[in-house]
């Protein structure tokens, strides 16, 4: 999926707010680092990837890698063709028996057209997009999306806002299908960073979210809880062949 | 309790829930200065609060133990090296990187605030409050927010708040307080959990922890649209992007910082790291060092308020930075304390938290951490017991995931504690009566000849019979200022001959 990156909407009103001055709080930590002067690091900060914490790379078999890392997260991976996407997501919604669906797919060629035979298959699609904020998201069975990408290290799925994404989508209804390609995958977090090297943060999407399981607390005498918050499923399509 | 008055099987409207006033302040905020005795005592003679925080503690202690290795094989300590000079660097620079935090936040869009207090921190709380109208605030997990007592504070105006981590949830609604940085609720158990919901949700009673989640889940989902603002901490800030990152299981703290219309995160200066990249190696650590996960469920970043062509996210996002004796600890002699990352890795290793519970320390943060940032940040005169608190094993410092060296430090404290005077008296004359006997020889062997005598006296053994090293028996209760030392193990009794005897007998025989 292409990144769209744009301007934020507007800074915050620039209301005098109580609390400190940044020139007063700033002076304070120049003296506690003993100096008048903020200045630039003189010694290169460290190197942060390095072999000894990179935990994937590029020749190692990264579907593989994912699919086993993903389900020791507590996620589920069904493996599939690309011809059988539709179909696939179809059957296992009708075995969760939702009936009420956000989607956002995205631009993924795969998924073209899966509105739509979901629409004639009888689900009920929402449309999160005209009304504002996540209320109406609540109501929904499941939410279907793509991934902006995926880590094989971690079986780690990254999903963004943007403008075909909302951030509810992964995260307000109990049950999450994603759609990953196999060339979603990147081997190690470290990719992912090198691939936003240079964006200012202005314009990186307000929310990236690296989901490495489904939604999980053991408060209550350490014993694991699936779905707290977020979903208690998290259904992975992973498509071999794209 | 403020619905107290609910019978169970009525159970509360979420949205006219209102959780108790009170959040169990005093047991993070002790009267000062704080004596750890009282409370030490009662947590190591409640077998089960021992078994509790032992189950809680060792199960996730083993399991860092299996899964750094099994990540990073023969690395581990190169990679912690590595994490912990990250944090270095940014601490030892942290005029330049905080700068650049501001300013790229800025740019984002993010109202940046300064807090040079508890106080302040609040006040500035108060006015985004006020400013917005705000009735329904939700949080996410947050430490600082407990500094500074940041909920009274909220209730005070009238804006109903309320805790949406499932640990924190019920610590509201049982007038509780957390006990441990990633497990809040350690010490308490199911039926607790169950009580407190019946008395204050009105909901029948069940201590089945799948149906006590359901029930949080229920009453907190129906908040969340409503909500108009939402708190959330912040494990790392990012200079090069101005983001903010929590990392969280539950998915509560992505719905704080999404639902509302205003997102105000609250975050210690400390939590800088220069870059994504320098992110990744402490995510790479974090979890594992925390929960032997991977990485925590979700991993949130967030650069700024909602896009013009983005659905959802907060129309307004305010970062807090927060002072509050920080810069204190961040002069050279301390600063290393500060890379801390809270994955309470240290107080799951450590014999002492094991033995006596977060609540013990009296204060927020608990813990061999606990007992070097509290001090430095409340006062060393306040919480003197602390640095004390600890038998210097050292499996604190194996255990962080950033390398601090808390034995060293907690042997800095204690030495300042005497340079200060504040030391007890009788301490004083101890430790001088025994650097005198050290340095003497003749003194040396005097204590020694008099202890073997008392000691083989009082455990029934005498000087001559039997073998010499053998011939030994067990004191189950020592005198006077000793007697802690055997409330909890029994003391061997000292050989007839002592070393230097033994040594003066060898030579003798080996010249023969």
């Amino acid at each position: 999926m292409s990144q769209s990156f744009s301007q934020p909407e507007s800074a915050a009103a620039s209301q005098d707010y109580p609390g400190e001055s940044r020139e007063s709080f700033m002076a304070r930590v120049r003296q506690a680092l003993g100096r008048q002067q903020t200045i630039a690091p003189t010694e290169p900060a460290p190197v942060a990837d390095q072999d000894i914490v990179r935990l994937a790379r590029p020749e190692d078999d990264l579907l593989d890698m994912f699919e086993k890392r993903a389900i020791v997260t507590g996620m589920k991976v069904i493996p599939i063709k690309a011809g059988d996407l539709i179909k696939s997501i179809y059957q296992k919604l009708e075995e969760l028996g939702a009936k009420k669906l956000v989607v956002g797919v995205g631009s993924l060629p795969q998924a073209l057209g899966l509105k739509d035979s979901l629409r004639r298959k009888g689900f009920e699609i929402v449309d999160w997009a005209s009304s504002p904020g996540l209320e109406v998201q609540f109501g929904a069975d499941a939410g279907i999306t793509d991934v902006h990408a995926a880590l094989a290290e971690t079986g780690t799925l990254i999903c963004n806002s943007d403008a075909g994404h909302s951030r509810g989508l992964s995260l307000v209804p109990p049950v999450h299908l994603a759609i990953v390609r196999k060339s979603d995958i990147l081997p190690d977090m470290f990719d992912y960073w090198a691939r936003l090297k240079g964006i200012p943060g202005s314009q990186l999407p307000s929310s990236m979210a690296f989901i490495t399981g489904p939604s999980k607390t053991a408060d209550i005498e350490g014993q694991l809880i699936k779905g707290v918050h977020g979903p208690k499923d998290v259904f992975i399509f992973l498509v071999q062949d794209a | 309790m403020t619905t107290a008055s609910t019978q169970p099987g009525t159970p509360v409207d979420p949205l006219s829930f209102t959780p108790p006033s009170h959040h169990g302040e005093h047991l993070l905020d002790p009267q000062l200065p704080y004596d750890i005795t009282a409370r030490s005592t009662a947590a190591s003679t409640n077998i089960q609060l021992q078994q509790f925080v032992a189950n809680g503690t060792m199960s996730k202690d083993t399991a860092r133990k299996q899964v750094m290795p099994a990540a990073f094989g023969e690395h581990v300590d190169d990679v912690r090296y590595l994490a912990g000079s990250i944090k270095q660097h940014a601490l030892d620079h942290l005029d330049y990187y905080l700068e650049q935090f501001i300013e790229r936040a800025t740019a984002a869009g993010v109202k940046v605030h300064f807090a040079a207090d508890s106080k302040q921190a609040n006040a500035i709380y108060l006015d985004i409050a006020k400013k917005n109208n705000v009735k329904l605030c939700l949080k996410s997990k947050s430490m600082v927010t407990e500094e500074t007592h940041l909920l009274p504070a909220l209730e005070g105006i009238g804006v109903k708040t309320i805790e949406t981590d499932l640990g924190e949830f019920i610590l509201q609604l049982d007038n509780d307080a957390p006990s441990h940085l990633v497990a809040p609720m350690i010490h308490k158990d199911r039926t607790a959990v169950g009580r407190a919901f019946t008395r204050e949700l009105g909901v029948p009673y069940t201590d089945v922890p799948e149906e006590l989640t359901q029930i949080a889940r229920n009453y907190l989902r129906a908040m969340y649209p409503k909500a108009d603002m939402g708190i959330s901490g912040g494990n790392f800030l990012v200079a090069e992007t101005g983001s903010v990152v929590i990392c969280t299981n539950e998915g509560n703290g992505r719905l704080c910082t999404s639902a509302p219309r205003i997102h105000v995160a609250f975050v210690g200066m400390e939590k800088m790291v220069p870059t994504l990249s320098h992110l990744g190696v402490l995510l790479k650590v974090l979890a594992r060092s925390s929960t032997a996960q991977p990485l925590t469920c979700y991993t949130h970043i967030m650069t700024g308020p909602k896009r013009r062509h983005e659905h959802d996210g907060p129309e307004e996002m305010h970062v807090i930075l927060l002072d509050n004796q920080r810069t204190q600890i961040l002069r050279e002699e301390t600063r290393e304390m500060l890379r801390c990352i809270r994955c309470g890795a240290c107080l799951n290793a450590c014999p002492v938290y094991r033995k006596i519970g977060g609540h013990a320390y009296g204060a927020v943060y608990s813990g061999p951490i606990g007992s070097l940032i509290t001090p430095m940040l409340r006062g060393l005169d306040n919480y003197k017991d602390l640095p004390n608190a600890s038998s210097l094993c050292g499996a604190c410092y194996e255990a962080c995931p950033v390398k601090i060296n808390i034995p060293k430090y907690l042997v800095q404290l204690r030495a300042d504690i005497v340079k200060s005077n504040l030391g007890k008296k009788a301490d004083k004359w101890f430790f001088r009566t025994w650097a005198m006997t050290l340095k003497s020889s003749l003194l040396y062997r005097m204590g020694g000849w008099f202890q073997t005598r008392m000691f083989r006296l009082q455990a029934g053994n005498t000087i001559s019979k039997g073998d010499a090293y053998s011939a030994r028996g067990w004191l189950d209760q020592l005198p006077g200022p000793f007697k802690g030392w055997t409330d909890q193990r029994d003391m061997p009794t000292p050989p007839a001959k002592s070393f230097r005897q033994w040594w003066h007998e060898h030579e003798k025989n080996k010249n023969r």
